[in-house]
């Protein structure tokens, strides 16, 4: 139902569904810009459209309502800089991405170096998966907010956030092969976890 | 008999494998999530993996970096003056 409201309901409606997203918002901005300016002027622009569209807005999940917002202003962003954007990104790595059957879990490389070779193979993940990851590990989305925001179906989140984890996964595999570092299962044994009980393999 | 019953009412490893980071993610079923946190019990590779994935979201979680005050402060104002019906000129399509 569509309720036209005068100026103080729509700045109350504003406060209430709008304001508490702020953060929100910004996080999810900077994920979708990597750039704090961008995402400055990407949050108010969603929060104009917000205040033109709230008297339309029937005030249920106010931050799905405000991820979709944000998606078709971030999508008139980028237009503006780069016009040609109409070929589907996943199938340039359809065939990339194929799942990994039981690679050896012990060859993943772990502290102290984890998080450094974490950080490059996060940093060199393609743009459509470090974004969903930067969503939903980084700022804590859900799939489906994250589909919100993408403008994509939750199991395209769902592939495209798996496929990236398990690039990192097998990039992390990778640096263990080429260095000296700690084989994932002595230094969960160390922990006490679950290698400890396997015998040398 | 009843232990192949058993054996073939569990998942396999690849079955497991599949829906892993679903079950990390807390986005699947509870049947299923039964069913993999009972296999996880008993698979030392694919607890292992589970590991591997569980320090690879614990640590892309520890990434995120707390908005700036200023920033924040902007943008309440600029939500504010939005409240208040101070509204800027430029006009964005709409949504």
């Amino acid at each position: 139902m569509v309720l036209l409201m005068e100026r103080p309901q729509q700045a109350t409606a504003f406060e209430r569904y709008v304001v508490p997203e702020i953060d929100v918002l910004y996080r999810t901005a900077r994920s979708l810009t990597r750039n704090n300016a961008d995402a400055e002027d990407l949050v108010q622009d969603t929060m104009l459209r917000a205040y033109r569209a709230i008297d339309r807005f029937d005030g249920r999940y106010p931050r799905a309502w405000l991820l979709t917002i944000m998606r078709n202003a971030n999508i008139n962003r980028v237009r503006k800089k780069t016009p040609d954007l109409l070929d589907d990104p996943d199938a340039t790595f359809e065939r990339s991405a194929e799942f990994a059957d039981h690679v050896d879990p012990e060859a993943v490389v772990v502290e102290p170096v984890f998080d450094a070779a974490l950080e490059t193979a996060f940093e060199s993940l393609p743009d459509i998966f470090h974004e969903v990851v930067e969503l939903v590990d980084v700022n804590g989305l859900a799939y489906a907010e994250a589909a919100e925001v993408l403008g994509v179906p939750v199991g395209t989140v769902m592939s495209r956030l798996h496929r990236a984890r398990r690039r990192m996964r097998d990039h992390l595999a990778a640096a263990a092969a080429d260095g000296d570092t700690v084989p994932f299962r002595q230094q969960r044994a160390a922990l006490g976890g679950a290698g400890e009980t396997e015998g040398a393999s | 008999m009843l232990k192949l019953f058993r054996r073939r009412k569990g998942l396999s490893c690849d079955q497991v494998l599949e829906v892993l980071q679903s079950y990390l993610d807390g986005e699947i079923d509870a049947g299923t999530a039964n069913k993999v946190a009972a296999h996880l019990d008993e698979c030392t590779d694919c607890d292992l993996e589970a590991g591997v994935y569980d320090r690879i979201r614990t640590s892309l979680a520890a990434r995120v970096e707390p908005v700036d005050a200023g920033v924040m402060s902007s943008l309440e104002s600029f939500g504010a003056r939005l409240a208040a019906g101070d509204i800027p000129d430029s006009d964005p399509d709409e949504t």
